[in-house]
């Protein structure tokens, strides 16, 4: 049935647009497929899956015509989609639709759309296929505005969920308003945001304690003047039952949240700062106050699924691998567990980004000069009196309560003479387990250098290298990390990868004891060719199970053995 | 059956090539102003290059700082401006700022918070590139490989 309708959306799309190809309408879209063969690995004890061919693919379709929009998204993920993604992706379908008409001052869209207020922090609806997230809103919304300075939203709907939509009925309202613009002072910029967010679900419940309403209202503003810039966002969202076992809501846990964030900047040529702080308590907002069950034991909330607002660890967005294994996540929930003796409600933290270039000719900078980053993140529980049953707190504020993580790194990049281009990075990580995922006792201490570099072997071929080292004491030790990749007439690329875990010890506290418990290499090798907008690449190899985080948002993945295909390809007419 | 037809529909897509133009979309730049795609940047037979990166990809910023080296070079040579379109959300938009500055780069660089211009323009691959004239979109590329910014620069010779 999906399929029927898919298929005949797409005949009136592509017959839509030859009748109106005398009339100028335009058609631009994507398709990308991703899939992986899944294989036996005996050393790792991992078995085939059932279904060891698997593939997600999307096409995206978007036609316009004048003022009118219309767009498509079919998604298939046949015969299954990538393990451990949401389950309720499943078979083929229309992920999303839409149509838009937008004038000047008015912007009107039926069907899903996406949307974001402020940072997200109260509201976003995004797409992020890696995570397998789509949370765009199935209903209307209406853009105003009056004058270039001045911007209201207005929108109602349901969230997407799979492919169908979940329970909550969703209303939202937005001003930003440009004040600076509005009073025509061009020497300083300075903004104004109000936002409401309404999600009302119905309850099962006799007498709730809870209204079936919740509400949440952020105010931000933001102000620049030269090099300095500033903003500050302050959400409350109303009383309402709290998960209390992180499945099932307690009538009588029922809190209110509320988060702040403040941003501070400076910049100038050659020179850039950031600070940003930010605390979270009971942040998690749902389009349905309980997650769903999904599969034997999993929910809803594990894939990601139903979130209304985007709380991102706000740390830095690490790319060397190695600096990839302990992952922070951003403490949304509450969770009070007897069983382990933790008590948290969120987190407070800031992060510190500083970007300094010295100059060609300087004694650093030398001839082609030298760029230097350094970026230092440290996230705390909020401190207070938790009583863990039956279930209680109250935070103090701020609240620096027990320490989650830090990361403390710096990086200077330079390029020597005209074909070599590299880095040099060093990392240091705190990672406690138990306070974070709530899971083994294990405090980890990283230490990490990393170099990579490329060099231009002429105008079109060149290669790329990277190592880099992990010390540790705690967990599985050292690692040992190295890739190499050749890049032939800029559209061939192979590579071959390797992470060596050398320090594994099964003696040590480990956070995990079942999975590769083994001195393990993860390796890969792998190839792309790109022309234009056209993609494809093939890989085989070992992938670490854990954590995969994009965007500062993280899943699950199993460990896995394979390869891994991928197409992709941008495209209008 | 179903998998033909779907093949057989990618096939077709695949096969598309013109020129479209630029969607009316406003986006703010890093210091609050706000851009018209339309409309400010339509200089006639002057080409705008702009390039989709974020923060956290190394292949977007290194393509960026080989460009940014011979930016003046180019510009004597073609009449043509560079715009940095990031698509970094809230986790890392608050980077964009100190990063373009600190690497002294001479861009206009707009914001795409949400992904709005990104998903209206069906990118998928970072970087993503795409060369406008007229307001019609002439070339795009996605990817980056050391050398590619010299086939950008032959390319813009021809358009």
């Amino acid at each position: 049935m999906r399929c029927t309708i898919l298929f005949l959306l797409l005949v009136i799309f592509t017959n839509t647009y030859s009748q109106e190809e005398k009339a100028k309408g335009s058609l631009t879209g994507s398709f990308e497929s991703n899939s992986q063969y899944y294989l036996k690995d005996n050393k790792r004890s991992i078995e085939q899956p059932d279904k060891p061919f698997r593939s997600n693919s999307y096409l995206s379709l978007v036609y316009n015509y004048k003022s009118w929009t219309a767009g498509l998204q079919g998604e298939a993920y046949l015969p299954e989609a990538l393990m451990n993604l949401n389950p309720k992706l499943k078979g083929i379908g229309v992920g999303t639709a839409y149509i838009n008409y937008k004038s000047k001052k008015v912007d009107v869209t039926v069907g899903h759309f996406y949307e974001q207020f402020g940072s997200g922090l109260l509201f976003r609806t995004w797409e992020d296929r890696s995570l397998g997230i789509n949370n765009a809103i199935l209903g209307s919304r209406i853009i105003f505005s009056p004058t270039s300075a001045v911007q209201f939203t207005a929108l109602g709907g349901r969230q997407r969920s799979g492919f169908s939509i979940s329970d909550g009925l969703i209303i939202g309202f937005d001003a930003d308003i440009n004040i600076s613009e509005l009073l025509q002072k061009s020497k300083s910029e300075f903004s104004l945001g109000l936002s409401y967010l309404g999600r009302h679900e119905k309850t099962t419940l006799a007498s709730p304690n809870f209204k079936e309403m919740t509400n949440g209202f952020s105010g931000r503003l933001d102000f620049s003047k030269n090099s300095f810039s500033s903003s500050v966002e302050y959400v409350h969202k109303s009383k309402d039952a709290i998960l209390y076992d992180m499945m099932h809501i307690n009538n009588n846990f029922v809190k209110p949240g509320n988060a702040v964030l403040i941003n501070l900047g400076y910049t100038k040529k050659g020179t850039g700062f950031n600070l940003v702080l930010r605390r979270i308590e009971n942040m998690s907002f749902l389009s349905e106050r309980e997650p769903e069950v999904v599969g034997l034991t999993q929910s809803s909330l594990t894939f990601n699924d139903k979130l209304l607002n985007y709380i991102p660890s706000l740390t830095k967005q690490q790319h060397f691998s190695l600096a990839n294994i302990y992952v922070y996540q951003a403490q949304k929930l509450v969770n009070l567990d007897p069983g382990t003796n933790i008590g948290k409600a969120g987190e407070v933290g800031g992060m510190i980004d500083f970007f300094y270039d010295f100059k060609k000719g300087s004694q650093l900078g030398g001839k082609n000069g030298t760029k230097l980053e350094i970026t230092l993140s440290n996230y705390n529980n909020l401190s207070g009196d938790y009583t863990l049953y039956p279930p209680d707190y109250k935070t103090n504020f701020p609240g620096i309560g027990q320490k989650l993580y830090s990361d403390y790194s710096i990086e200077i990049s330079k390029k020597i003479k005209s074909k070599w281009r590299g880095s040099l990075s060093f990392i240091n990580q705190y990672y406690n387990n138990k306070w974070i995922t709530g899971a083994a006792n294990v405090t980890v201490k990283t230490n990490i250098l990393a170099t990579e570099w490329d060099y231009k072997v002429n105008k079109k071929t060149s290669l790329k290298w990277s190592a880099e080292h992990l010390w540790s004491g705690d967990d599985r030790g050292n690692w040992l990390s190295g890739l190499f990749e050749i890049n032939l007439d800029t559209k061939l690329s192979f590579f071959a990868s390797d992470m060596f875990n050398y320090g594994y010890d099964e003696t040590n506290n480990l956070i995990d004891h079942s999975t590769d418990p083994f001195a393990i290499h993860f390796y890969n090798f792998g190839g792309s060719y790109k022309a234009g907008t056209f993609r494809l690449s093939a890989n085989y190899g070992r992938q670490r199970g854990g954590l995969v985080c994009t965007g500062g948002i993280c899943r699950f993945v199993v460990p896995s053995t394979g390869f891994g295909f991928s197409v992709s390809k941008s495209f209008r007419k | 059956m179903n998998k033909i037809i779907y093949l057989t529909f990618v096939f077709t897509i695949f096969s598309f090539r013109t020129q479209p133009d630029l969607p009316d979309l406003s986006l703010k730049s890093i210091d609050g102003k706000t851009y018209n795609l339309k409309k400010d940047f339509s200089e006639k037979n002057k080409l705008y290059v702009f390039s989709f990166w974020a923060t956290w990809c190394v292949p977007c910023i290194r393509e960026l700082a080989e460009i940014s080296e011979v930016y003046d070079d180019w510009k004597n040579e073609i009449n043509f401006e560079m715009i940095a379109v990031s698509v970094d959300d809230s986790r890392t938009k608050q980077k964009v700022s100190p990063l373009v500055n600190g690497k002294g780069w001479p861009y206009t660089v707009l914001l795409d918070t949400n992904n709005d211009l990104k998903r209206r323009l069906g990118i998928i691959d970072m970087p993503y590139i795409i060369v406008v004239k007229n307001n019609k979109i002439v070339y795009s590329h996605s990817g980056y490989s050391p050398g590619d910014e010299i086939e950008l620069f032959e390319k813009m010779k021809t358009l």
